[in-house]
């Protein structure tokens, strides 16, 4: 009997006798220094293998970290809620906020931050994306009194940041898309995120940020994309974040 | 009255599926550089959407701050399936994507079933 089993950065291997798990050596010796084996004996009982196989498997399962990416386009409120979040579990911001476009121009991270709601719970790290946008100009960021030298540098480090933005697409286990409910949210940046995301099977809720201000219209952003959830906050005040939370421990999990 | 020159191409399925995807985003941005809007008959899918916006973003410069663009016939898995399949029966897919430099297209609006797009540089005149 050989059953292989690869959890997320370790492998298990269970051979039925070390014959088995030697031949298993020799064809896997690259991984060979990642890969825990366990010689079980053929008069183990299925049931108690089985049920040995589960507790294992259930320490790995409490003990999963999820990625959770924030995208969205510049502005949309993205380090607000990544703050938010991370000030209600860990008392402690993640990034700066500005009313300039492409104020995080590299990921932002908070690791382990954990969320509870409604009794579930959530293991994640927090990753705060630099906004996604088709353009970058630096003549733009010069209408908020930046110097030409400084727009530059910052237009320059924005297109840097959406490449690793999108890099990350990859890699991240869950998301939330982050829309600024007093703009169009049928935009194709919005789209080609979240056609990304569900292309990979990634679960992703949408929030629909800045309901406090009187402009905001979340119904049409619950009307562009009926298909996913969507959550309706303000990050800034703090509005309805107890909602958020419930999706996130209850549908990202 | 500044006079503006436009020049729009409209490219057959045939120009882009012989090519493999860097390629076909080679030429695309290619052809924003040199200041043309392109709109394809094949709409891009999700993923090359993407690395179009990143092979974009490697060529920003004052002159090339970027592109516009709009898909419509959404790009995604079960419709590139669909649209594969369709191809296969000697069928065509619907839709179609436009992209334009966005120093000529000021924005691409859309709705579900249509795009609207806006050149110029958006001053009252």
């Amino acid at each position: 009997m050989l059953l292989l089993v690869r959890a997320k950065d370790i492998n298990i291997t269970l051979g039925a006798n070390k014959v088995a798990t030697s031949k298993m050596h020799a064809g896997n010796s690259i991984r060979r220094q990642r890969v825990r084996h366990i010689c079980v004996g053929d008069t183990m009982g299925l049931d108690a293998l089985v049920s040995w196989f589960m507790s294992i498997a259930s320490i790995f399962k409490k003990r999963k970290t999820v990625r959770l990416g924030l995208y969205g386009a510049p502005n949309a409120g993205k380090t607000s809620l990544a703050n938010k979040i991370s000030m209600d579990w860990l008392g402690e911001p993640v990034g700066k906020v500005s009313r300039v476009p492409h104020e995080t121009r590299a990921i932002q991270q908070k690791e382990h931050v954990q969320v509870k709601a409604n009794g579930h719970e959530l293991d994640m790290n927090l990753l705060d994306m630099p906004g996604i946008s088709t353009k970058v100009d630096y003549r733009d960021f010069m209408k908020y009194g930046i110097t030409v030298e400084d727009a530059q540098k910052r237009s320059k480090e924005a297109t840097k940041g959406i490449i690793e933005a999108i890099k990350w697409l990859e890699n991240v286990d869950a998301a939330l898309i982050v829309m600024d409910s007093t703009e169009d949210p049928f935009t194709q940046v919005n789209l080609t995120i979240i056609g990304n995301l569900e292309a990979r099977n990634i679960p992703v809720i949408l929030v629909a940020n800045k309901i406090d201000l009187p402009k905001s219209r979340p119904a049409k952003i619950r009307d562009a994309y009926p298909q996913y959830p969507v959550v309706e906050i303000s990050a800034l005040k703090g509005d309805n974040m107890d909602e958020l939370y419930q999706e996130i421990t209850t549908r990202l999990r | 009255m500044i006079a503006m020159n436009i020049q729009i191409e409209f490219l057959t399925s045939s120009v882009l599926s012989q090519k493999a995807e860097s390629e076909k985003i080679s030429f695309i941005v290619a052809n924003l550089k040199k200041g043309k809007i392109l709109v394809l008959e094949d709409p891009l899918t999700h993923a090359e959407e993407t690395r179009l916006i990143e092979a974009t973003m490697k060529k920003v410069t004052s002159a090339f701050p970027g592109i516009e663009i709009g898909t419509l016939g959404d790009g995604s898995v079960a419709n590139d399936i669909r649209s594969q399949i369709i191809r296969m029966l000697g069928g065509k897919p619907g839709g179609f994507t436009v992209i334009g430099p966005s120093k000529l297209v000021r924005q691409i609006k859309r709705d579900p079933e249509t795009l609207s797009l806006f050149a110029g540089d958006g001053r009252k005149r």
